[in-house]
């Protein structure tokens, strides 16, 4: 069977729960007292899918600003990127909004983006509807999913989304249209976020 | 469909190999990184001070001012060398006497397990650099001018120089949260343990590296476990070698008197080379130390040596014969102060692989006298072997070819293994035959000695089974021996083997007492003896298990067994004595 390496990098706002996320797919845990990241801390996962094996390089990025300026050497390579928001946070939207911005003009081309409302579980404070993003990740071709790393809800799913988007080595180039198009769009890119 | 059935503990296990113990899951924060670094500084122009160390990682890293001293001269071109653009190096300098030298237990563990020629020096430190200078007009001197440095004990030149690289270029742009990722990084990498694949994020990257063992066969290069056919080096870099230099391409000035090069090495001469910058004298040096690989070099040696350095007084003094060190120099002021040495070796640009200079002759010492003299060898030495016209003649036939140059240095590399191998098989034959035969080994008295060395009998094996078994070389091979034998290198290689020796004799002698009917002896004796018998043996067990005696695995509980048997043999209050003084 046949072992891809994928990188894969988490981009976000800080406190939004990347590394939460990322311990729970890895290792199946929450801890609610985790420590901001430092530059980026990395691990790894490998999954089957389909006949091949997937083996994740998992670069989960640091969400303070004073580690913004690294964040290419992290998306540099990546064939997916989990950009997170915090569901009761408008302003991790926003940021949110940025990255993909960031990405589409400076990142891969065929990257697969994967928008991810995290902490669903606190549905009571949400701020931002579910629908609005979902809207906003169509519009984008990127894939939509709300996850609780707490509760453990949509983490495998997300994954196995991205195996699934990610083109098969033998077919790369037919599927290739299932990534996120991040052909070079100059008009977007001026503009300041919302 | 999709299975998901890989827990990635279990994964993540398996990578780090059989390495990640209890005490590696307890380190404190910087303990994982320094099993690999002792610290990273930058090194910059200060220009009222000159070279200064502007940061320092950990901030609690100790560096005296000496060493310091040392750092900032080093970590700079000395010369007007025009070093424009990046610049990659390496030094080595003295670590402070009188500092406390604490070496992790969990790392001399390690230490045991590699190849001598990759064991740490307690008294030395590497530096690996990364120099930048730029024009930069905004500045007072009118050039950007730094150097980010990493201090290590670890001589991993090739694996290092690849890390720098990876780092240096993103902090002179993205300065301190850049060091700040890249030391975090570091503090998680799983503990430099020969023989495991390790796999080493850094900055976005995944470094694939093996470092060799003792037990690996020599001149087998690392093949990697791994091969995923993927050529993204955004991704992850396999490295082939931790430590290996380009051989062909550092010797290609130098190329016809790569043989009498090997010679001086071996003999322990004094060698300096002259280059025109650090990085080619570095470089240089490293080839040198390397081409007698598997055996140590055991003087001490300066891939980039300058004129501020601690021991540039001792090394130049011309009150004493010059010292058995090699050193690499690049200012111009040595060729003056350096004039009395025996070897010089004068490089210009090391060209890239395929031109190598036409000249052939050893240069006459007295015609070294000023800057400007022509790139070459400066000797008046006399080679105890004859050339092998072979290689050079396979070597110049693979450029005319434009044969790849890691085939070039792959078979430069072989052809040293292979010199160095016939030189040394006659001396560890010999060297062998100075253990004791295994009946003379007897449990009841104490370890026989080793034979003593003996010139004459060694010169006496040279006839039937010298070096002339496996090399077609013809020369005085004798001279050469004899020679050999009065240099530190043999002194070197010597005390490992005897030191080798004297244990294997002792975990021999201590199988054979494993073997005795311990309790059919304490019926003969008296209960004094037998209580002076488990005292001893106990002793013998601590021992045992702190230098890690080569015994066979079932030794040591055997060795329990016994004491714990004859133990229980005795009266009730001498067990409680000698239990009690388990604890202690």
């Amino acid at each position: 069977m046949a072992l891809r390496e994928l990188k894969v990098c988490l981009l976000g706002d800080t406190g939004v729960g990347k590394s939460s996320i990322v311990w729970r797919f890895v290792e199946d845990s929450f801890d609610p007292n985790i420590n901001p990241t430092i530059g980026a801390s990395f691990m790894t996962k490998t999954v089957q899918y389909q006949n091949e094996l997937h083996k994740f390089l998992i670069w989960d990025t640091a969400g303070q600003e004073r580690f913004r300026a690294l964040a290419p050497m992290y998306y540099r390579g990546s064939a997916a990127a989990i950009i997170v928001y915090d569901i009761t946070k408008e302003e991790t939207f926003s940021t949110l909004k940025n990255w993909v911005k960031e990405l589409r003009q400076h990142g891969p081309p065929n990257i697969v983006v994967a928008i991810t409302g995290n902490k669903c579980d606190l549905n009571d404070v949400r701020e931002v509807l579910e629908k609005d993003a979902k809207d906003y990740a169509d519009s984008i071709h990127a894939i939509f999913v709300e996850t609780s790393a707490k509760n453990a809800i949509n983490i495998n799913e997300l994954f196995i989304e991205i195996s699934r988007r990610i083109p098969s080595t033998d077919a790369s180039l037919t599927s290739a249209g299932k990534g996120f198009k991040l052909r070079r769009q100059p008009s977007v890119t001026k503009h300041s976020c919302c | 469909m999709a299975l998901w059935s890989m827990p990635g503990l279990e994964e993540r296990l398996q990578e780090q190999g059989p390495t990640r113990s209890l005490a590696e899951a307890l380190s404190l924060p910087w303990d994982r990184f320094s099993a690999w670094l002792h610290c990273i500084c930058v090194v910059g122009f200060d220009l009222e001070l000159g070279q200064a160390v502007e940061v320092l990682y950990p901030t609690h890293s100790k560096l005296t001012d000496k060493e310091k001293s040392n750092i900032c001269y080093l970590s700079f071109p000395d010369s007007n060398s025009g070093c424009l653009g990046d610049t990659q190096f390496c030094f080595r300098f003295r670590q402070s006497s009188g500092r406390k030298i604490s070496l992790h237990c969990l790392m001399d563990q390690f230490d045991k397990d590699l190849p001598i020629y990759l064991k740490k020096d307690p008294a030395y430190y590497y530096g690996y650099v990364y120099f930048r200078q730029v024009r930069d007009k905004t500045l007072k001197r009118g050039y950007f001018q730094k150097s980010l440095v990493m201090i290590s004990k670890l001589p991993y030149i090739k694996f290092f120089q690849t890390v720098l690289k990876k780092i240096a270029p993103e902090y002179f742009e993205k300065s301190d949260p850049c060091l700040e990722a890249a030391c975090s990084d570091i503090d998680r990498w799983p503990a430099p343990c020969p023989g495991a694949m390790l796999n080493l994020p850094i900055m976005g990257v995944v470094i694939k590296v093996r470092i060799p063992t003792r037990h690996d066969k020599p001149g087998t290069t690392t093949q990697l476990i791994e091969t995923t056919p993927q050529a993204d080096v955004h991704i992850s870099v396999s490295l082939p070698t931790i430590h290996e230099v380009d051989l062909f391409r550092c010797f290609s000035p130098v190329f016809l008197h790569i043989q009498m090069l090997w010679e001086l090495v071996l003999l322990g001469e004094p060698l300096v080379v002259m280059a025109p910058s650090p990085s080619e004298s570095s470089e240089t040096v490293l080839a040198l130390v390397s081409c007698i690989s598997p055996l140590k070099y055991c003087s001490d040696f300066r891939p980039y040596f300058t004129i501020h350095d601690t021991e540039f007084k001792e090394y130049t003094t011309r009150t004493q014969a010059p010292p058995p060190v090699i050193l690499g120099v690049t200012n111009p002021f040595f060729a003056k102060t350096l004039q009395h040495w025996p070897h010089i070796i004068r490089i210009g640009d090391i060209k890239l692989a395929g031109e190598v200079p036409k000249q052939v002759k050893v240069k006459k010492l007295k015609n070294l006298k000023t800057l400007d003299s022509k790139p070459g060898v400066y000797s008046s030495y006399k080679p105890f072997l004859n050339r092998d016209e072979e290689i050079i003649k396979q070597l110049q036939k693979g450029i005319q070819q434009k044969r790849p140059a890691e085939a070039q240095n792959v078979i430069l590399r072989r052809y040293f293994l292979e010199l160095t191998q016939s030189f040394i098989i006659p001396l560890e034959r010999y060297v062998a035959s100075l253990m004791p035969l295994q009946k003379s080994i007897l449990p009841w008295k104490s370890p026989p000695q080793l034979k003593c060395f003996s010139q004459d009998e060694f010169m006496k094996t040279l006839e039937k089974t010298g070096p002339q078994l496996t090399s077609r070389l013809k020369g005085d091979w004798m001279g050469l021996y004899r020679h050999f034998l009065k240099s530190s290198n043999f002194d070197g290689w010597f005390r490992t083997r005897w030191k080798e020796m004297t244990r294997k004799l002792e975990a021999l002698h201590l199988e054979a007492l494993c073997d005795e009917d311990l309790l059919l002896w304490i019926e003969k004796h008296t209960e004094v003896e037998a209580v002076d018998l488990v005292l001893k043996l106990k002793n013998k067990l601590m021992s045992a298990v702190g230098e890690h005696l080569p015994v066979k695995p079932d030794t040591m509980p055997r060795l329990q067994m016994h004491i714990d048997s004859i133990i229980s043999a005795l009266p009730e209050d001498l067990q409680g004595i000698l239990l009690k003084s388990d604890t202690t």
